[in-house]
């Protein structure tokens, strides 16, 4: 039993791997020469020279650096710039297919960061969205806030509608439901049963602002209708400035 | 089949052929001999060369948390890397706090209990790195990196969360392309009135870490 499982963990594991390994390219250097570092940074000591007309094989890529295996088998970095400045085998130049302005519109997910005030408290704020159509994406969040008397969880589910998707800047309305935890500092109250679970509603305005390769920067602002028990409902507001990733 | 159907379906197959002839022949006398080279071009896309900017990692250490001695440490990370210099990292880590000196000098009752000890934080951070490498002995280098690190989280302690701000810096040494090994120090400051009056508190953890790319 035992046996066949390790067998059948292993053969799924090979197919697997199959399956994810990446293609490789072959390059010719144009440059009178390009200068190969031991890692992906600038910082990194030079090994090595590449001359023109030498081939080289892409095998992997760290922020803008390429991993490159040298006619010598050897393997060393070089740089986006240097990468792009040489052919392919056709004879053309090499085409980086890389992630620019054309792919924030195709994006699927984007992962996101932000500090905020909420109520005048610090915040902390982290969000995943789907995007489905260039206008249309859905967004969960989760947000801490803690403040001096008490502790707000939030956690939100929304709609996004982006006006103008094909803006660099390109604002959004949101509209979302929730649910609020809030829970007093352990100094106030001796007993921890104060505290309270509420449903919210949000409506939101914000800005996304595209950087370069894969991210963006995203400003927004919130207000929150909090369902209490009591006789009046609470409103809050919310500001964030994030980061926001998209892949 | 119905004699109708088989009526229209055989003069779809005669008609249809027919008709494909007679403007083959027409592109033909338009066009004569035409070969389009099919050129596949092979370009380096970034959704199949293999990208690593990811980087995760487990470490210990030590925490000295103020006023409650300092006590053993044990989280895990996740960093992206951004650029060559800079990277954002979000880091979890537990620890369990001792006793004040008040408290084990006098004997008397505790400020916390058990639960209130219990000392976890996570923070989200902004780095920026240095590149170089590092002489072991004379043939024996690494590449090695030390970065500066700010950053805010919160940290659950005596009961409460804190909103906490970080700042720290370190060392990494990159042992083969994808394994590091890591030495950081980070200062956690959040105001706690646990024994008092409200004050800015100091939590100075170090610790060592490994951490792959993937």
């Amino acid at each position: 039993m035992n046996q066949s499982l390790i067998r059948c963990v292993l053969t799924s594991l090979c197919i697997f791997a199959c399956v994810v390994q990446a293609q490789t390219a072959d390059v010719k250097i144009t440059q009178a020469f390009v200068e190969v570092h031991t890692g992906p940074a600038r910082g990194y000591p030079i090994f090595h020279v590449i001359e023109r007309g030498e081939w080289v094989t892409v095998l992997k890529r760290r922020t803008n650096w390429f991993k490159v295996l040298l006619p010598n088998k050897k393997q060393g970095w070089i740089s986006y710039q240097d990468l792009a400045l040489t052919e392919s085998v056709t004879g053309q130049a090499t085409q980086l297919l890389d992630q620019d302005f054309s792919g924030f519109g195709e994006r699927d997910v984007e992962l996101a960061v932000f500090a905020g005030v909420f109520d005048s408290v610090k915040a902390l704020t982290v969000a995943g969205t789907w995007v489905w159509t260039p206008n249309i994406a859905t967004e969960l969040s989760y947000t801490q806030a803690l403040g001096d008397f008490s502790q707000n969880e939030i956690l939100m589910i929304r709609v996004q509608h982006s006006l103008f998707p094909e803006w660099r800047l390109s604002p959004y309305l949101s509209l979302g439901a929730g649910w609020v935890r809030t829970s007093p500092k352990a100094n106030l109250v001796q007993s921890g049963d104060e505290t309270r679970y509420s449903d919210a509603l949000e409506i939101g305005l914000g800005l996304r602002y595209y950087l370069n390769r894969n991210f963006l920067v995203r400003l927004e602002y919130k207000d929150l209708l909090v369902v209490t028990d009591r006789d009046e409902q609470q409103e809050n507001n919310q500001w964030n400035l994030g980061f926001a990733v998209f892949f | 089949m119905e004699p109708w159907f088989r009526s229209i379906f055989l003069s779809v197959i005669f008609i249809v052929p027919g008709a494909y002839a007679q403007q083959a022949a027409e592109d033909q006398t338009a066009n004569p001999m035409v070969v389009e080279p099919v050129v596949k071009r092979r370009d380096i896309n970034e959704a199949d060369i293999d990208t690593e900017d990811f980087e995760l990692g487990l470490f210990v250490g030590n925490i000295s948390i103020e006023d409650f001695s300092s006590s053993s440490l044990v989280g895990a990370r996740l960093t992206y890397h951004i650029s060559q210099s800079f990277f954002t990292e979000a880091s979890y880590a537990q620890a369990q706090a001792g006793q004040t000196s008040f408290e084990i000098l006098s004997g008397g009752a505790p400020f916390l209990t058990e639960d209130e000890r219990d000392y976890r934080y996570y923070d989200l951070s902004l780095g920026y790195r240095f590149s170089g490498e590092t002489f072991v002995t004379q043939n024996w280098v690494f590449n090695s990196d030390f970065y500066l690190q700010a950053g805010a989280g919160s940290t659950d302690f005596g009961g409460d969360d804190r909103f906490t701000m970080t700042l720290g810096a370190g060392y990494r040494l990159l042992l083969t392309d994808w394994l590091i090994f890591r030495l950081d120090a980070k200062n956690h400051l959040f105001d706690s009135e646990l024994i008092g009056p409200e004050k800015n508190t100091h939590n100075l953890a170090y610790s060592f870490g490994v951490s792959a790319f993937f």
